[in-house]
């Protein structure tokens, strides 16, 4: 793969690498070595339930991830988006079981939820101007603690799939008489699609680019940078609420006080995925990319034997090379 | 105008956001109000028994009950144990709780009321003993005996509690082992072609209680695979492959006992355990010693949907309950598990402080655990011990 790169023009010309981009033809590289590397250390890995069970594990990382490019993007970070999706996911869990709300209005409520923590970091990184590190881990503290005191410290499950009320759970699996269907991968991918077309081809998706890459560019060529600011941290927080609606349906019972941590696995899928850490670059298909090979690790690491703690640092360092790619990168520019 | 906009969205969000809130504090009120009435109840109840109950059954002691609180399901039932158990010895008890397992100073204030109330004897589950040691001095100096209950008082100093009423987590460990192999373990490992797998799931290395449940286990399999004349041995978790009583280590046994827990408790870490689990071929039970392990069970089968209590089947042990593990007995993905009895928790800690009251001695008492599967899980006896 590495020499695949340094073939330079030839590679770099070529037309499917120029509108892949080479980043992303690396990482794809590293999902496929990955998944012929298990496959080959582990029969048992070889399985339709194992495919079934990546994509399963992978919807709310990926949702949070496809949101948290925005904010990256702009060279600023949301570290709200993992206790905000287990408060998102417990409070309108709540209402289903206490006030016997309908789950399609409790879906609505978890989004809505989602965003309303959205437009708390758009209104502190923004209007208030603190920065994007502090403003959104004070948010994810509230979230954790507001999460708890929402639901009474009690923990949430959802309506269980075989009831009248879990039909929400198929959403993303669907049991086609006995065989399963990972629809929420086809889900995923619409999402990645439009959220792509949003960013590089209409005017608020350019202007959020433009917030990270110059700042100060944008604000003399006019560009309304508080308000593009805001709208890329709204984004993350409606993609926080889906991500609520994919942990609901994926997991059993959501505990108060959880949830901090899962955003830092949204985050190393992004900047695996090629978004740079600095702003100014970043794209949507590559997040997801970048969500698969930390899933396909968590997945695959305990086939051929390594324990949990194995997969966090190899993790780690799959993450220090991604990085590592990035600078590099700048530092040609 | 596109300004006045967004600042008029943000500030309809914020509203929106704290009307969520009160709406949530709104049911959180409901709660509280039912269970201080229910409480109430229990002490009117108690009352109306000491007063009614002139025959000399009952010397209509006072007994004071300070609980963690009424958030789960658990505690109620505890509190229909302590109003039986009080009706029947003729005794007024007032059972309370903080609104939450955090409100320490809460629970400080209950408890100190309770000995300003000169009670016959007071029930204690402490949230945190450090915080308590002045009012359990002053209980001891005014010769007020105290009876722990569910986790007790830990650490408290000598003496000062009478006894405990409380789950001994190790043997329910072995009964979920007893039951089980007698429910089909036996016939799975005693049939074998080659050696087989007993999966255990733990939430984590470091709670006692969760040890305990996973030691209980361990141990008993083992005993029941030895006396068949096979062999055992442990891999996985160090903590738990040090503290068992298995000998071998390794994947040597005819039967290998494999205990997995995650570095992290989430959700997702521990359905991948499970699915490492069902994974290996040789697998044939596995036992989540705790909700979230056996949440995780039903998480990570579903999409491999190996477990059941058929003969191909692997078969799977929860403990506690929850709607999730409740629904799985039912649906028999689950062979059965294990709950702890909170009722008859509340029935022990009244008879414990009746008897210390009244001059007896007493001593510990494990309040016990059952067994229960898709075909007892109704029987009330068993029912009113479960919560959603």
């Amino acid at each position: 793969m590495g020499a695949g790169v340094k073939k330079g023009n030839a590679f770099t010309n070529n037309p499917i690498v120029k509108t892949v981009g080479t980043q992303k033809i690396v990482v794809i590289g590293v999902i496929i070595f990955l998944a012929i590397f298990f496959s080959w250390m582990s029969p048992a890995f070889r399985q339709y339930s194992t495919v079934v069970s990546i994509f399963d594990f992978s919807y709310y990382v990926s949702l949070m991830a496809i949101g948290v490019t925005f904010p990256l993007i702009t060279g600023g970070v949301d570290l709200s988006i993992g206790t905000g999706m287990v408060a998102a996911g417990l409070f309108a869990g709540n209402l289903v079981n206490q006030q016997n709300l309908p789950v399609g209005l409790a879906l609505l409520v978890c989004i809505l939820f989602g965003v309303a923590l959205g437009c708390l970091n758009a209104f502190s990184v923004a209007k208030l101007n603190l920065p994007p590190f502090i403003a959104t881990l004070s948010s994810m503290m509230i979230a954790r603690g507001l999460g708890s005191i929402l639901v009474g410290g009690m923990s949430v499950t959802w309506p269980a799939g075989a009831t009248e009320q879990g039909w929400f759970r198929s959403i993303f699996r669907l049991d086609a008489n006995g065989t399963l269907i990972p629809v929420g991968f086809i889900l995923i991918l619409a999402l990645v699609i439009v959220m792509s077309v949003f960013l590089n081809h209409s005017r608020p998706g350019r202007y959020i680019i433009s917030v990270g890459s110059n700042k100060e560019a944008a604000r003399l060529s006019g560009i309304h940078v508080a308000k593009w600011h805001a709208l890329a941290y709204i984004i993350s927080g409606f993609f926080t609420g889906l991500a609520g609606v994919a942990y609901a349906a994926t997991f059993q019972g959501i505990v108060p006080g959880t949830g901090a941590g899962l955003e830092l696995d949204a985050i190393a899928g992004v900047i695996i995925g090629g978004t740079s850490m600095k702003g100014g670059y970043g794209t949507i298909g590559g997040t997801l990319l970048g969500v698969f090979v930390m899933s396909l690790l968590k997945t695959g690491l305990p086939f051929i034997g390594l324990q949990a703690n194995w997969q966090q640092i190899i993790t780690g360092i799959v993450l220090i090379i991604a990085v590592f790619i990035d600078v590099t990168r700048n530092a040609k520019k | 105008m596109k300004k006045k906009l967004v600042v008029a969205l943000l500030s309809l969000t914020l509203v929106g956001t704290l009307l969520m809130g009160c709406g949530g504090n709104g049911g959180d009120t409901t709660t509280d109000d039912t269970t201080t009435e229910t409480a109430d109840n229990g002490g009117d109840d108690g009352a109306a028994d000491a007063d009614t109950n002139d025959a000399p059954a009952g010397g209509g002691e006072n007994i004071q009950i300070v609980s963690k609180g009424f958030q789960h399901q658990f505690w109620q039932a505890v509190l229909q144990g302590a109003e039986e158990a009080a009706e029947e010895l003729g005794v007024t008890i007032n059972f309370v709780g903080p609104n939450s397992e955090s409100d320490i100073a809460d629970q400080v204030q209950m408890f100190q009321n309770a000995i300003n109330q000169h009670p016959a004897a007071i029930g204690l589950a402490a949230l945190d003993t450090e915080a308590l040691l002045d009012g359990i001095a002053q209980a001891q100096a005014e010769g007020i005996p105290i009876i722990g209950f569910d986790s007790g008082v830990p650490d408290a100093p000598a003496g000062s509690i009478l006894a405990n009423a409380s789950t001994d987590n190790y043997a329910a460990g072995q009964l979920a082992a007893n039951e089980g192999w007698n429910a089909g373990i036996r016939d799975r490992v005693v049939n074998a072609n080659g050696s087989v797998r007993i999966g255990v799931l733990s939430q984590d290395a470091t709670s006692e209680s969760i040890i305990n449940r996973g030691l209980g286990f361990i141990d008993q399999i083992a005993t029941l695979v030895e006396a068949e004349g096979l062999t055992v041995s442990i891999t996985g978790n160090t903590r738990y492959v040090n503290d068992s009583a298995v000998e071998e280590t390794g994947e040597g046994g005819d039967v290998i006992i494999e205990v997995l827990v995650p570095s992290q408790v989430t959700n997702e870490l521990s359905a991948i355990d499970m699915q490492t689990l069902l994974n290996k071929e040789d697998t044939i039970v596995i036992y989540g010693s705790n909700q979230h392990s056996g949440e995780a069970m039903v998480t990570g089968n579903a999409t491999i949907q190996r477990l059941g209590v058929g003969a191909d089947d692997v078969l799977g042990i929860a403990f506690d309950s929850g709607a999730t593990i409740k629904q799985a007995i039912r649906d028999q993905l689950f062979m059965g598990a294990v709950t702890q009895a909170p009722v008859a928790m509340g029935q022990a800690v009244v008879q414990l402080a009746v008897a210390a009251a009244r001059g007896e001695t007493v001593s510990d008492v494990d309040t016990g655990a059952q067994w229960y599967t898709a075909d007892t899980i109704d029987n009330p006896e068993i029912y009113q011990n479960l919560y959603d």
